[in-house]
């Protein structure tokens, strides 16, 4: 469950700003963040991540008030128990497919790479289509693949919460549907809730909440 | 824990490397350089002045011509030529007859293919303890024994033949070739004399020349003989010259004028005692053409300005090694530099900056590992099998 109160973000720059009054998402939800470019949907998922910190007001996520956990916490709470997938996929690679699944465990000496860890990113390549490839490397992949892995990869520690900044931008029509299909997919099995920034309108039917952020963002 | 976090670390950093051969083997080398030139510089200083002293410290007089005691010394301890003027066989004759030491002839500078050729006496062996692997020691005319190294480069064992290789080889009124049979080979005895071909005093002095053989002038065509007088017989170019000593014409060779004054390069001298080196070395004191010189106290002297150079280099070294770290340094925070999104992705999955810097310390820790590792394979392959090749490239030089 995600909750945000009272929250107020500014960038020390000043010209931002997000106001969030309430904002509360269920566990197990899909949710989709729209609005405009500019209007706050990629520093929401930084503020329930805790990548950003906001001036005022709680963030709790899955249980947890993030604010109020120091900068090293809050690493340590994302890469446990977030899962992140990127527009640019953000793949490495020196790494192969296999590897890149596996990265998480590699930057925390909390996620322990076991042969169980190592059983679910066989699992979840084969429930995402991309088993095949795990000896390629990125660059031996189309975008579609690519962002298959970049799933796998969110997906992989088993982590409560998906967020997930504009995951199908890149990718053409068709891809996009089967990219989306496999991320829910995946979510429903696993239980997990799913915060998605979007400027796909076609797409929110599929979401059981929407989020409008341009209502409480933007540039004064 | 911990030790998992470091290994994933360093799985990390590898792959990140290998996926860059080119610029992490560059890198490699750079640092190796940096690292090595220092280490091997001051393994191998040791290990030459070492050997250089040793071979000098075994030979305890040297007598040859006046002039640079550092040339006769290269020239007779490591057959290194540098044209020093010769001696006469008179001069061996000499030192025996003192009775204070016994007198081993050297003759130097002339070449068998590319290794030196050293006429000398059987003494020669026995004094510096050189012993046969196969074959025999040389017995007649015409006859070599070659060292180690020399025997294995050229290919060659008892039974094999080898010629003489003068500098006048392309000057027709000059002296020719002479083949030698092969009728030895010295075990190793890691010095120069590995890289040596021996033959009798005689026998050199035929190869440069003063000494031949012909065919017998009372059975030549009578159009070879051009005048007979008083027993001295004129012949032209028609007559057959010898260019291989063997059974059949061994009688036919001979030597013109006066044995005692034939070249010899040097004269090792080994005294009976402390007390007979210094009667002898007192005998040559004064001498305004010769010297006897220790040549230890040579050696000692090449040393130190090895040593002076030494220090020299070092400084140098150290120069060329701090420009290299630092251009090591740049080049890694360049490439962290653009490696920009892999940093952020890593701080938006939630790494620590402890763990980031840890992968980024662990390239920079297997790149100077392997370089530390190379490093010292090379000091240690150039201490082990350096020495004699970095010896001749000191003796040549200096």
């Amino acid at each position: 469950m995600i909750e945000l109160r009272n929250v107020l973000f500014r960038y020390a720059e000043g010209a931002f700003s997000l106001e969030v009054p309430a904002l509360r998402v269920e566990t197990a939800a899909r949710a989709a963040a729209i609005g405009p470019s500019g209007s706050g949907k990629t520093t929401l998922l930084n503020l329930v991540s805790g990548i950003e910190r906001p001036a005022r007001g709680e963030v709790h996520t899955g249980g947890t008030r993030v604010d109020a956990l120091s900068p090293a916490e809050r690493r340590a709470f994302r890469i446990t128990r977030i899962g992140f997938v990127f527009q640019e996929f953000l793949l490495l690679d020196y790494l192969d497919v296999r590897q890149n699944i596996l990265y998480p465990y590699r930057l925390h000496p909390e996620l322990r790479l076991d042969q169980e860890a190592r059983d679910r990113a066989e699992r979840l390549a084969e429930g995402l289509g991309v088993r095949r490839l795990l000896d390629r490397r990125p660059d031996e992949l189309s975008q579609g693949e690519r962002q298959r892995v970049a799933i796998a990869r969110a997906l992989v520690t088993s982590p409560e919460l998906i967020l997930a900044d504009e995951p199908t931008g890149n990718l053409d029509p068709v891809t996009k549907n089967e990219v989306l299909d496999l991320l829910f997919e995946q979510c429903d099995a696993l239980g997990m809730t799913l915060l998605m920034v979007t400027h796909d309108h076609a797409l929110l039917d599929r979401f059981t909440q929407v989020i409008d952020v341009s209502k409480w963002g933007g540039t004064p | 824990m911990g030790r998992h976090a470091v290994k994933d670390s360093l799985y990390l950093a590898w792959r990140y490397l290998t996926h860059q051969p080119a610029k992490t083997t560059l890198l490699v080398l750079a640092l190796t350089t940096f690292l090595g030139l220092p280490m091997v510089m001051r393994a191998m200083s040791s290990v030459i002045q070492r050997s250089l002293l040793a071979r000098a410290e075994a030979t305890p007089l040297l007598l040859g011509k006046k002039g640079s005691s550092l040339d006769l010394v290269i020239e007779s301890l490591y057959f290194q030529p540098k044209g020093v003027e010769a001696l006469t066989a008179a001069d061996v004759t000499e030192v025996d007859a003192t009775g204070l030491a016994q007198a081993i002839p050297l003759r130097t500078g002339l070449m068998s293919r590319t290794f030196p050729l050293v006429g000398t006496t059987l003494d020669y062996f026995s004094f510096r303890d050189l012993s046969l692997s196969s074959g025999r020691m040389l017995a007649t005319l015409g006859e070599c024994v070659l060292g180690a190294e020399a025997a294995q480069e050229l290919d060659l064992g008892p039974g094999d033949a080898v010629t003489t290789s003068p500098s006048t080889m392309f000057d027709l009124a000059g002296v020719y070739p002479l083949r030698m049979r092969v009728v030895g080979v010295l075990a190793q005895a890691h010095g120069p004399d590995d890289r040596a071909v021996f033959v009798d005093l005689k026998t050199a002095w035929i190869a440069e020349g003063l000494g031949h053989g012909h065919q017998d002038l009372a059975t030549a065509a009578g159009d070879v003989l051009l005048k007979s007088k008083n027993d001295v017989t004129t012949a032209n170019a028609k007559l057959v010259q010898y260019n291989e000593i063997s059974e059949a014409n061994l009688d036919s060779f001979h030597f013109h004028g006066d044995a005692e004054r034939y070249p010899v390069s040097a004269v090792i001298a080994v005294p009976a005692n402390e007390k007979s080196g210094v009667l002898l070395r007192g005998r040559f004191l004064d001498d305004s053409t010769r010297q006897l010189l220790r040549p230890a106290q040579v050696v000692e002297g090449l040393n130190d300005q090895i040593f002076r150079f030494e220090r020299v280099l070092r400084i140098i070294v150290s120069t060329v090694g701090a420009a290299t770290g630092l251009m090591f340094l740049l080049v890694m925070l360049l490439s962290w530099r653009l490696r920009a999104d892999e940093l952020r992705t890593m701080e938006r999955l939630g790494c620590s900056r402890f763990k980031a810097m840890q992968i980024m310390g662990a390239e920079v820790f297997l790149m100077v590992g392997t370089s530390v590792v190379a490093a010292a394979l090379f000091g240690l392959l150039m201490t082990q099998y350096g020495e004699g090749w970095l010896q001749n490239l000191i003796l040549r030089g200096s």
